[in-house]
């Protein structure tokens, strides 16, 4: 299986220099990679096993394997993905024909089928996960390929955001049954399932798994970004948008079915299938675009596919998703088709073009008569499975899909019908419409016919379903067939035949109505943009809040930081606060402190810099006569020292500037100073909790001991700076240098980036 | 001992001046601030490592090592580190905001909120 | 005992030193630039592989034995952090070389870009506290040189006001190092792994830990405390904001994860609470921060302080496959970051601005660049099966592990918005045409523009596809650091030669 990744990948890569060859006709050979894949799956298939499992280790240290398995659901998946390859690579080819974006186009395509196979053949979740995200990806850059319109951009990445945020939600969800089962292969969850649902978090993880499925697979309410991704071209709309990535999230559902099926979680995906298809299909009515109707339909095929899954009618689901990636592949191509040949998008905008586009038009009704389940097409079967398992969970889910189902039998009808009868209109003018090639045409036209050979020898339609079936934990599927009589399925068959002729004739009427603007005033796409809107301007408020520019706010609120830490460290951990006892007895140190601290306070009452430079001078004096005081002569010498040289600095360097002014109010200097004195009195309480705390053996001892003895000096701080901490020393010195370097740079240069002109 | 508490009040004390001075909106104010607090740290450490008077740590002569206590050097050592780099830093600062009000032709942080659009 | 231990930090200060007495040869200075960083990266690639094979290496400095001399050890996650500076500090010498303006390679770039160099390494290496102070502050003046060598109006603005926090936060490192070693009577940190379990403190260590927690935090740039990092990093010339990006706030993380893990373990509840309650903020704000931009390089800035909170939750949550999850994530994120910034220069060479909403058509005019920006920038997107995506799967097994929803929702929130945040670049910049009065240059770019971005982007890639050496490598540094005994064995005894 990874030799079939490897070819549509090599393909890929190789794709946009093979476009270019034959003066840009290159893109026709690419049609073999798709082949050529098939092929390899059709020999794999052939063997006797029920299920080939294929594993190259990855990242062992993470369990993470390259392991993949074709069953009978992957096989059917994969075909469909390689089979509608083959003629959406063709049809691609010709309908990019010489736009000069088509050697990418062209990649990223193939690097689509690639994810998307890679993603229904994976057993590893987490190279699943790899490949679903890898289908997001590429649906972005295909969605957004007309990326000099903003509105292309903004579908794009819409549904990069609404599946992205899902497949976070899917990770997590994986990551949570990967880690309870102890292994991340789908084959051996599958055995695991009643501990797995036994897990008291399994709910959480089922949500997070379902969110994942149900925001790829366009359920409502995130179903919005589907319709929009018709900003893509054709070809992307016909394969990502309805026949295949879109089906990932119903797939990867139907994959875990055996699994949690039982899971009591599960059933809520009957409710939320139904209500998608019939909130789809009524959508779907109200859209004149042919795209935008064949996206709500879409969006009410996965609809109902989630509704079978939830109800676990594994038949009914393979089926359906079959007849669909049939009829739909078929119809999107011709929408293109028409919209190619034509200029028109809106179905109320074309009109009598049976004689222009003979071919077009056949098709089109094949493939609508499929999907409206007309006999004898394989549509019949699949509405006929669907409608028999609806029936045995109650009236409310029949009623849904005999509404949802002929709501969209009817718009398919009008979308396959409308644009060839009546008198000839269309954008273009009519002597200059003709019928597309057979590259444009050969897909939909296999497609539709396959719809109909399916119909009239289910068994064809056996030979993959059944596999599929059984892989879905369905003990033992029946042979499919066209006629089973006259009982309940038929006859809410035909009411749903009936209610798409009563669509048929309402379309037209109501549409004016219907399609005014007013409706999508609410709902989740308004929801989504909303809070994008609003993710916006909380971003501007956060950010202005705290990154405010105001280097005076930074050092408060790091202040405050520092003061909350601690503060709660002091009063919530540990011993009691110790309160330090003042004595009354005055002493040289105690006057040089009180000394100390009264120059300080008038350093920052001071608005003069040259005298606040004197005082701050002064203050390291005071300092320096303190540690002389304290038995720390060379401390003292050196403060004494280094105090001069700063003061001169200083004078030096600031003599020149202007008076410092009262820039802040009173009320904000209150606020500093409250803040200011809080932050030294709990430095001064840490201190005193340190002080208070028992005395330790210092390390110091040892290095007096030493100090004459092995450093041959008599002055111990001298001894341990150049010899025992002499790497502090060095890097004393860089500091020095750098500051003289630094300083340098700095004055002798004039102001300049910094950065070369090119 | 009896003069610990009020050298522990005296650097809170430093550190609430030079808190103060770095949450003004001048330039000078602020590098002031910062001068003020790198002598209040190293007079922080020399405190937290407990304050000896009149042994300073020196090795008699004739003798391998002093007899008795003395002040613990390797806090005077970490302090003499300090001090040095302190200054280091602290002079290219001097620099940097003297260059800042040539360049900028301000002394009011305020002013250079813009500079972060 | 190992001299190698030492010449990641010495490489580069011989390096500079040559650098500044061939002051008045710029060519020599490019030469040396090259081939300091090279020695570096060298060495630190040889470290590497002599620390995973023989385990620690020791080297006490003037043959002292600690915990009375200074001793720098290496352990898996010290190496692979230098290993990470000499790949930054190779790519950015290759990139000043077309790019620096010869007024500042005049100037002291060169030898003020080796002492930075040098100073990271050095915080990586040492095992002493007080030494740790002095590397930092060399790294710190080296950054403020370079930052302000400009001497533009925003680069003043930036310098000061990130001199002016940094100052404020080696202030409060040098508080707290004078408390501990007033309760504890050492500063190595292997001595004080074994003293402080012992130390009847009532949870004043604890205390003094916070003050370490706050510096640290600071150098890190994590909520509340990132304000420098956006004040700056986008004011710098290009290589200089790239090499930045690759190490200032690492010396911060790593830092918190030695001293978090070695010394502070006495009350993990409450110090690594605080790290979480941090490490979700600090994600979250900071994806927010960078929604709020049109600049895209104070754009990365922000999505930078927002993924130091994933390498804090690493921490944070303490358990071995966080600590291995934000282990890898630091070498992910240095090669990604780097090269988003590199990139973001070539980007302003093309289109002749950082905004996003002056810039355009990169995608047609220019697809090869694209598609190398497109690594790193999906990469910190978690698009699989980039380096970014291994990070993010790690990070959220460790939160499901950890059982920690509430992480987890905020590593959530984080991922969408940066989707958000660089997908609106690369709309606007690649995709959008470009304005009608800016049209993409055409011009050839340097070649060494190319060798650094896509060797990154390699790297990037490299790391994406194999993960397993980076995981294995990952998940024995978190073992070493979840059980020091042999750290702090290897540094207390170290064979005198």
């Amino acid at each position: 299986m990874l030799l079939m990744l490897a070819v549509i990948i090599a393909g890929a890569v190789s794709a946009p220099w093979i476009s270019r060859l034959a003066g840009g006709r290159g893109a026709f050979a690419l049609v073999a990679v798709p082949v050529v894949a098939l092929l390899l799956l059709g020999r794999m298939a052939s063997g006797e096993a029920a299920e080939v499992l294929e594993a190259y280790t990855w990242v062992p240290g993470l369990d993470v394997a390259a392991a993949f398995r074709l069953d009978g659901l992957s096989l059917l998946m994969a075909s469909l993905v390689l089979g509608i390859g083959v003629f959406i690579v063709a049809y691609a080819a010709k309908y990019l024909e010489g736009d000069e974006r088509q050697p990418r186009f062209m990649a990223t395509l193939l690097l689509f089928m690639a994810a998307m196979l890679g993603l229904v053949l994976a057993d590893d979740v987490i190279l699943l996960f790899i490949f679903w995200e890898l289908t997001s990806l590429t649906s972005y850059l295909l969605i957004g390929f007309d990326h000099t319109q903003a509105k292309a951009r903004q579908a794009a990445l819409q549904g990069l955001v609404v599946t992205v945020a899902g497949g976070l939600c899917l990770l997590v969800g994986l990551i949570m049954f990967g880690e309870m089962a102890g292994s991340y292969r789908l084959s051996e969850w599958v055995l695991q399932g009643e501990m797995l649902i036994s897990q008291p978090t399994s709910g959480w993880a089922l949500l997070m798994v379902v969110l994942g499925c149900v925001t790829k697979s366009a359920q409502f309410p995130f179903h919005f970004w589907l319709p929009n991704a018709m900003a893509a071209p054709t070809p992307v709309s016909a394969y990502l948008h309805s026949a295949t990535m879109v089906k990932a999230g119903v797939f990867l559902l139907a994959r875990l079915y055996p699994t949690l099926g039982a899971h009591p979680g599960w059933q809520w995906l009957v409710p939320l299938g139904a209500f998608t298809a019939v909130f789809a299909a009524f959508m779907a009515f109200r859209s004149d675009e042919m795209k935008k109707v064949l996206a709500y339909t879409t969006v009410m095929a996965l609809g109902t596919l989630t509704l079978l899954i939830g109800m676990g009618e594994a038949q009914a689901a393979v089926g359906f998703l079959l007849a669909h990636a049939l009829y739909k592949g078929a119809l999107f191509m011709l929408a293109g088709v028409i919209t190619h040949e034509t200029g028109a998008k809106a179905l109320s905008g074309v009109g009598g073009m049976r004689r222009h586009l003979p071919w077009t038009w056949g098709a089109a009704l094949f493939a609508a008569a499929s999907a409206a389940g007309v006999m004898p097409w394989v549509g019949v079967i699949a509405k006929e499975l669907l409608l028999e398992s609806a029936l045995g969970h109650g009236v409310w889910v029949v009623v849904a899909a005999v509404v949802s189902a002929g709501i969209v039998g009817g718009m398919l009808f009008t979308v396959a019908l409308r644009p060839f009868i009546g008198a000839p209109r269309a954008p273009r003018a009519p002597e200059a419409i003709h019928e597309a090639g057979p590259w444009l045409l050969a897909g939909p036209v296999a497609l539709a016919g396959l719809g109909l050979l399916l119909g009239l020898v289910p068994g064809l339609a056996d030979q993959v379903l059944v596999p599929a079936a059984r892989a879905l934990g369905a003990v033992d599927p029946a042979a499919l067939a066209l006629w089973h009589g006259v009982n309940h399925a038929f006859v809410a068959s035909l009411g749903s035949l009936a209610i798409a002729a009563l669509v048929w004739w309402l379309w037209p009427r109501t549409l004016r109505w219907m399609g005014t603007a007013g409706w999508d005033r609410f709902g989740p796409e308004r929801a989504y943009d909303a809070s994008l809107g609003a993710l916006g301007a909380v971003a501007v408020g956060v950010t202005a809040k705290l990154q405010s520019g105001l280097l005076r706010r930074y050092v408060a609120i790091t202040l405050l930081s520092t003061i909350v830490l601690l503060l709660s460290t002091l009063l919530l951990r540990g011993d009691a606060v110790v309160w330090p006892q003042f004595s009354a007895t005055i002493s040289v140190p105690i006057v040089l402190a009180a000394g100390v601290l009264v120059l300080a306070v008038l350093a920052i009452r001071l608005v003069d810099a040259l005298s606040v430079a004197l005082i701050l001078g002064a203050v390291g004096f005071g300092v320096s006569l303190l540690y002389l005081w304290f038995s720390a002569p060379d401390l003292a010498i050196t403060q004494v020292m280094i105090e001069t040289l700063t003061t001169i600095l200083l004078v030096l360097i600031l003599f020149r500037l202007p008076r410092m002014r009262r820039l802040s109010s009173p009320s904000q200097r209150m606020a500093d100073m409250v803040l200011a004195i809080f932050g030294g009195g709990i430095v001064s309480l840490v201190l005193w909790q340190v002080m208070a705390a028992p005395s330790p053996v210092s390390i110091s001892e040892w290095l007096i001991a030493r100090s004459m003895p092995e450093g041959h000096g008599r002055n111990i701080v001298n001894v341990i700076l150049v010899d025992f901490r002499a790497l502090d020393t060095l890097g004393e010195i860089v500091v020095l240098a750098l500051a003289a370097m630094g300083g340098y740079a700095l004055l002798k240069s004039p102001p300049n980036t910094g950065e070369r002109e090119s | 001992m009896s003069a610990d508490p009020w050298l522990v009040l005296l650097i809170g004390g430093l550190y609430s001046c030079a808190f103060y001075m770095m949450l003004r909106r001048s330039l000078t104010k602020t590098l002031f601030g910062l001068v003020l607090l790198s002598n209040a740290a190293n007079l922080l450490i020399f405190v937290a490592a407990g304050v000896t008077i009149g042994r300073p740590a020196l090795v008699p002569d004739g003798l391998q090592a002093p007899e008795g206590l003395v002040a613990d050097p390797l806090a005077q050592a970490f302090i003499l580190t300090a001090i040095v780099i302190g200054f280091g830093v602290l002079a290219f600062a001097v620099v940097l905001i003297r260059r800042a009000h040539e360049v900028l032709d301000v002394d009011d942080f305020d002013e250079l909120k813009d500079a972060e659009q | 005992m190992s001299l190698l231990v030492a010449l990641p930090f010495l490489i580069p200060m011989v390096a500079g030193s040559v650098s500044l007495l061939a002051w008045p040869s710029r060519r020599a200075q490019r030469a040396i630039a090259v081939v300091g960083t090279a020695g570096q990266l060298i060495a630190a690639v040889v470290l590497l592989v002599v620390v995973w094979n023989d385990g620690i290496q020791v080297l006490a400095a003037g043959a002292w034995p600690a915990p009375y001399g200074i001793t720098l050890a290496t352990d898996l996650l010290s190496a692979l952090m230098v290993l990470m500076t000499g790949i930054t500090g190779f790519a950015a010498a290759l990139y000043s070389l077309p790019t620096i303006s010869s007024r500042m390679e005049r100037n002291g770039y060169y030898p003020l870009m080796h002492m930075l160099l040098a100073g990271v390494a050095g915080v990586f290496l040492t095992t002493d506290l007080f030494n740790l102070y002095v590397w930092f502050e060399i790294l710190l003046l080296a950054s403020f040189a370079l930052l302000a060598m400009g001497q533009e109006r925003a680069q003043m603005a930036g310098a000061l006001k990130y001199v002016v926090l940094n100052l404020f936060s080696s202030a409060m490192f040098l508080s707290a190092l004078g408390l501990l070693y007033g309760l504890a009577g050492t500063l190595n940190m292997a001595d004080l792994a074994v003293k402080l379990p012992a130390l009847d403190d009532g949870g004043r260590v604890t205390l003094v830990s916070m003050l370490f927690m706050l510096a640290f935090s600071i150098k890190a740039a994590s909520f509340p405390l990132f304000f420098w990092l956006p004040a700056s990093y986008h004011t710098a010339p290009v290589a200089v904001s790239a090499l930045f990006a690759g190490l200032l706030t690492k010396v911060g993380v790593y830092s918190l994860y030695r001293t978090f893990t070695l010394v502070f373990t006495e009350d993990v509840p409450w110090t690594h609470g605080w790290l979480q309650v941090s490490a979700g903020f600090t994600m979250v704000v900071g994806a927010l921060g960078a929604l709020a931009q049109t600049d895209i390089r104070r754009t990365f800035a922000f999505l930078h302080v927002s993924q130091i909170g994933y390498m804090l939750m690493g921490l944070a949550l303490f358990t071995p496959i966080a600590l291995a999850a934000g282990v890898f994530y630091f070498a992910h994120h240095i090669i990604m970051k780097s090269n988003l910034f590199f990139l973001s220069g070539v980007i302003y060479r093309l289109g002749g601005s950082y905004r996003r909403d002056e810039l355009g058509g990169l995608w047609t005019a220019r697809p090869w660049l694209s598609l190398v920006f497109l690594v790193p920038a999906l990469s910190l997107c978690g698009i699989p099966p980039l380096s970014g995506f291994w990070g993010k799967l790690l990070i959220v097994r460790a939160g499901v592990d950890a059982g920690s929803g509430w992480l987890l929702a905020a590593v959530l929130v984080t991922s969408v918005l940066t989707l958000l945040a660089v997908m609106r670049i690369w709309a606007d910049v690649f995709w959008k045409a470009a304005p009608q009065d800016r049209p993409v240059r055409r011009a050839p770019l340097p070649v060494m523009l190319w060798v650094v971005t896509v060797g990154l982007a390699a790297g990037t890639l490299w790391i994406g596809f194999t993960v397993e050496p980076l995981w294995a490598l990952a998940e024995r540094a978190s073992a070493q650091l979840l059980d020091p005994s042999a750290y702090i064995e290897a540094v207390l005894s170290p064979e005198l030669p």
